[in-house]
């Protein structure tokens, strides 16, 4: 097999372009340790990541009566039966598409009002988390595939593009399933995340990229980024704010999940060798490396719990919520597995400080993780926000899309 | 109320399916008491209920590639793979046949401490929820899986077995197969 030729391919690839004297440096000589990063330490340990749900849940089986919103908020069973649906994107004439992993599919919700249905607009995709709306165009990216559904609103049945060759992705696919989104410049900003726990990544990965629509002018914007699921832009400043998930096997507190904030392109926000507010690698940092692992890294602006597995963000621009929430985040948690108590499992708000330095994180939508039992029911993952200020939230544990208003103190009848 | 209407497959409630039918044709290949005494053909007993029911929605999917599981699993519902699930899962796992080899029995034994198998199929590697039972499993087929998740991982699986197996050379492979099927 071709271990050997892909492992020195890859050795010699291992250039590291982080800093300005990446050109004059010799390639890394070790091929990178495409290990699990399960030290001894942890031989016996029994964690392992939590199943998902390939089947559909009914309404009855999902506990609505547990979940707690802050007062004056209501949370209610918006649409149900799409199983491991995750990402939304909402076209203009308000169809939403979602994307989902492991089952290959991508689901269109249709609000008639009184009640939602969905379709299965495509399927035996590898993993088409990624989906991206312009207009009433939708973009799918599954690990090995880019399709355009040209005005998939107005014609249900039209047939992708397949935009593949333009993209020209790299083959790894762990950590590789995507999620993308168009930004405030109309291009797509799609992740390339570590195809590896821990490892010395390939050039390809740990990073973000940004291309026009139809897959040129491709960008790499940002570095050391292990693998985010989740960004959005601040509705002021236009920034890119995203969350990314830390490594396992370190233990159970840490190091944390983060949320970075792109000042600039061109930024090195940490991995593999300095994660979260600073905590030096200790598998693939060398020795004499260790005293400046952190040095020249992009800290993040806050730390989103440990092993939490941060997924969507949403600034909040809506009127429905009272004033404070304006230019704040919602922030889903999908919950830990690398962790002997169970963490996350809720939708944050998290609120910038004025210097854009650190972020106040509160509750918002719980409920789901039962701390004594050490269960969870649902893993919440994305939000969007509807035209009226209220927010969807999807669980893509349960197939299920939550909404969550606002109506003040006095309860209004439907 | 904003309680969506899903299809009807999940709306069905009562007695659980009929699958006697289903489970006739299953035995055909994996053997009567899911244990498989066909080369290629994995054995079923002890797996666990989650796994199975993932094998059987993606196969329903049409992600798995296998086009006599495909035909087979033809409008079955979510229920019935259920079903079908929870028996298997029931069924006592029979030794694997084939002669033990000690000497690969031990190079396998020190591969999959090295890659920590028993962290997610568990110390016994009896496996649990999505994680398959690997002992005893027939040990051609535990072989071309290891094969395919390390080259070129099965659409619908989870990247973290792709990831796991990365640099592992054919003969580091055979020597796990080996082990894990003789393993109690």
């Amino acid at each position: 097999m071709k271990t050997n030729t892909r492992m020195a391919a890859i050795a010699a690839a291992c250039t590291l372009a982080f800093s300005a004297s990446a050109l004059a440096q010799a390639p890394a000589a070790p091929p990178p340790a495409w290990k699990q990063g399960i030290s001894d330490k942890f031989k016996d340990s029994p964690l392992a990541p939590n199943a998902g749900k390939n089947t559909e849940t009914a309404a009855s089986d999902i506990p609505m009566d547990k979940l707690k919103v802050p007062k004056g908020f209501k949370v209610e069973l918006w649409a149900t039966g799409m199983p491991g649906g995750r990402a939304m994107a909402r076209g203009d004439k308000g169809k939403i598409y979602m994307g989902t992993r492991g089952l290959g599919r991508v689901y269109e919700v249709t609000d008639a009002g009184d009640k939602r249905t969905s379709r299965v607009v495509i399927d035996k995709l590898t993993q088409p988390s990624g989906v991206a709306v312009q207009g009433s165009t939708l973009y799918v990216m599954a690990i090995d595939k880019v399709l355009r559904f040209d005005d998939i609103e107005g014609k249900p049945d039209v047939q992708p593009v397949d935009m593949t060759a333009k993209f020209n992705l790299p083959p790894e696919q762990h950590h590789n399933w995507k999620y993308l989104a168009f930004g405030p410049d109309k291009k797509l900003y799609v992740p390339f995340g570590a195809p590896c726990n821990i490892c010395e990544p390939p050039k390809e990965y740990a990073q973000i990229r940004r291309y026009n629509p139809d897959g040129s002018g491709m960008e790499v914007i940002a570095r050391g980024v292990r693998n985010t699921q989740g960004f959005d832009w601040h509705p002021k400043t236009g920034e890119l704010w995203f969350t990314d998930h830390g490594r396992d096997w370190l233990g159970d507190d840490g190091p944390q999940d983060e949320l970075n904030r792109m000042s600039k392109e061109g930024l090195n926000f940490g991995y593999p060798y300095c994660h979260a507010a600073g905590v030096v690698d200790p598998d693939v940092t060398k020795a004499e490396n260790k005293a400046t692992a952190c040095k020249d890294v992009t800290k993040p602006v806050a730390l989103m719990g440990p092993h939490a597995a941060v997924m969507g963000v949403k600034f909040y621009t809506g009127s429905m919520f009272p004033a404070e929430y304006k230019d704040s985040m919602f922030i889903a948690r999908k919950g830990s597995w690398n962790r002997t108590n169970k963490f996350g499992y809720d939708v944050v708000n998290v609120r910038p400080g004025a210097d854009g330095k650190s972020a106040k994180v509160t509750p918002f939508l719980t409920g789901f993780l039962d701390a004594k039992e050490n269960k969870f029911s649902g893993r919440p993952a994305y939000i969007l926000q509807m035209p009226d200020g209220a927010l969807l939230v999807s669980d893509e544990q349960l197939g299920a899309i939550y909404r969550i208003s606002y109506s003040g103190g006095e309860a209004k009848k439907k | 109320m904003l309680i969506a209407f899903f299809s009807s497959a999940a709306a069905a409630q009562g007695a659980a399916p009929a699958i006697a039918d289903r489970l006739q044709a299953c035995s055909d290949c994996h053997g009567p008491d899911g244990n498989s005494v066909t080369p290629g053909i994995p054995s079923l007993a002890a797996q666990p209920k989650v796994f199975v029911e993932n094998v059987l929605v993606l196969t329903r999917e049409g992600l798995r590639g296998n086009a006599v599981m495909q035909g087979l699993m033809k409008g079955i519902t979510d229920r019935e793979i259920s079903a079908l699930a929870t028996h298997f899962a029931a069924l006592p796992a029979k030794p694997s046949p084939g002669e033990p080899d000690k000497a690969l029995i031990q190079k396998g034994r020190a591969l999959s401490g090295k890659l920590r198998c028993g962290t997610c199929h568990l110390p016994n590697l009896r496996g649990r929820e999505q994680m398959p039972r690997l002992a005893g499993q027939r040990e051609e087929v535990l072989y071309a899986k290891m094969i395919a998740f390390r080259d070129k991982p099965p659409p619908g699986t989870d990247t973290i077995m792709n990831a796991t197996l990365y640099g592992t050379t054919d003969a580091d492979i055979k020597a796990m197969a080996h082990f894990l099927a003789h393993a109690r």
